[in-house]
């Protein structure tokens, strides 16, 4: 059971892997497009905008409407190789279209897109085991498979479609509909998430819901997670230019290395410090991350490309909220650290005592 | 002793090239030789010739996500990990072979 539970989060990243670059070129697009076009009280004014903008708006739009397919099909593909792409493309493009909600406008998103992924992959490896005469195995690939794979599919989504659009419009309501409390408490169990195994299975889950919900247009999720992704390596790193005397020399040089993946949002800058130092380290950094989060959540950072750290400023909102998290983030996990550190270091010193 | 690896992580930015330069730095360590061919974001780096991997005692395949061109070690003998694995104890990896 565990295995095959192992196995489908295998199919799930390899999906994930394929798609983070279309969030990126269509959050990123989309947010300079916002930027670029003049403000009205109403928001963005599109038609007074230069072509060049609308068409980047245009660009990234689209780049956004073929994640579902692109999300479902490399999922089905990661299961099933080459085949599973036809089932898996089609059944994440329905799952993409837009439909009418409650009188608003939606889509089975992400969420249509993983079942449907999955779906499709076991489909069409039930088809691929299919024995069949020497004669007709020519055409398995280009005929019998893409069709007998799309078409239950396809149907299976077309009924499905309505009731998880249904599902992902509640969702999108709920996130929007926490009070303040619970935003808080979001914030910080994402940033604990963030920064618990730097990069890892844990921090991806946090990470992707974040990028999801960039293309339900909540930025929110997103921002708090960048902020939290970039402060474990940025606050250790800083703890080494704080107290040089508690770290040995090659600390000091991964602690500048930390700075500059931090900035550039690579949580896994913290790696180093954490595997010579887990029981220490890893606490210490999911408590900034948390601090992180939590400002940029309650400060209303929203964050349109699927990254984290001072690298995506450009496309953040409330930039300023957005910088005061990273920094109070980073200095808290610095202090801690090293007081951390000098709390517990004496030990070695007293083995044996009643510490 | 002769290897080859994979190593690829979702985002395909960090991790899949730390697990590779863990690879390496291990297998130099214990004196093996070892080719690690990283699918990361921008695809198939340091590719696996046949004839490497023919060559090879074994592959160890440092994965989280479905890789490309998996038929290649259909005929090899296959040590399969997540990432993580090989940055927290590389030397364990080399162990099971």
């Amino acid at each position: 059971m565990k295995e095959i539970l192992q196995k489908h989060k295998q199919y799930l990243l390899t999906g994930v892997s394929y798609v983070i670059p279309f969030i990126a070129c269509g959050g990123i697009l989309l947010a300079f497009s916002i930027a670029l076009a003049p403000m009205t009280s109403t928001g963005p004014d599109f038609s007074r905008a230069p072509a060049f903008v609308n068409d980047m708006k245009t660009i990234g739009a689209l780049a956004f409407q073929l994640f579902p397919a692109v999300l479902a099909g490399f999922i089905s593909y990661g299961m099933a190789g080459k085949p599973g792409l036809v089932p898996g493309i089609i059944g994440g493009f329905i799952t993409g279209m837009p439909q009418t909600v409650d009188g608003k406008s939606a889509s089975a998103g992400f969420l249509g897109a993983i079942v449907i992924g999955l779906v499709a992959g076991h489909v069409t490896n039930l088809l691929k085991k299919l024995k069949v005469p020497a004669m007709v195995r020519p055409i398995m690939p280009i005929i019998i498979i893409p069709i007998f794979s799309a078409l239950p599919v396809g149907a299976l989504m077309l009924a499905l479609d309505m009731p998880i659009a249904k599902v992902m419009v509640d969702m999108g309501l709920f996130l929007q509909q926490l009070q303040a409390g619970s935003q808080i408490v979001l914030a910080m169990v994402l940033g604990a998430m963030i920064a618990f195994d730097m990069g890892g299975p844990v921090n991806k889950a946090a990470f992707f819901f974040g990028a999801a919900m960039i293309q339900q247009q909540n930025y929110s999720i997103m921002g708090a997670c960048a902020a939290a992704i970039c402060t474990p390596p940025l606050g250790l790193g800083l703890a080494t230019l704080l107290n040089r005397k508690r770290w040995t020399e090659e600390q000091r040089e991964s602690g500048l290395a930390a700075l500059g993946m931090g900035m550039i949002g690579i949580t896994e800058g913290a790696i180093p410090f954490a595997a010579a130092d887990p029981l220490r380290v890893i606490p210490t950094i999911m408590f900034g991350s948390m601090i992180a989060a939590t400002i940029a959540m309650v400060g209303g950072v929203g964050d349109h490309a699927p990254h984290g750290g001072p690298i995506v400023l450009p496309v953040v909102d409330h930039r300023l909220m957005y910088i005061v998290a990273i920094v109070s983030g980073a200095t808290v996990t610095a202090i801690t650290m090293n007081l951390v550190k000098k709390l517990t270091e004496k030990k070695p010193a007293t083995t044996g005592g009643a510490a | 002793m002769k290897l080859v690896a994979v190593t690829a992580c979702p985002t395909g930015i960090a991790h899949t090239y730390m697990a590779a330069e863990q690879l390496e730095k291990t297998a130099r360590k214990l004196g093996h030789e070892i080719k690690v061919e990283t699918q990361g974001a921008m695809g198939i780096e340091n590719e696996l010739s046949q004839g490497e991997i023919d060559a090879a005692a074994a592959v160890i395949l440092a994965t989280d996500i479905a890789i490309e061109k998996p038929e290649r070690f259909d005929q090899k003998r296959k040590i399969e990990i997540p990432v993580q694995a090989v940055l927290k104890n590389p030397e364990a990896v080399f162990a099971k072979i």
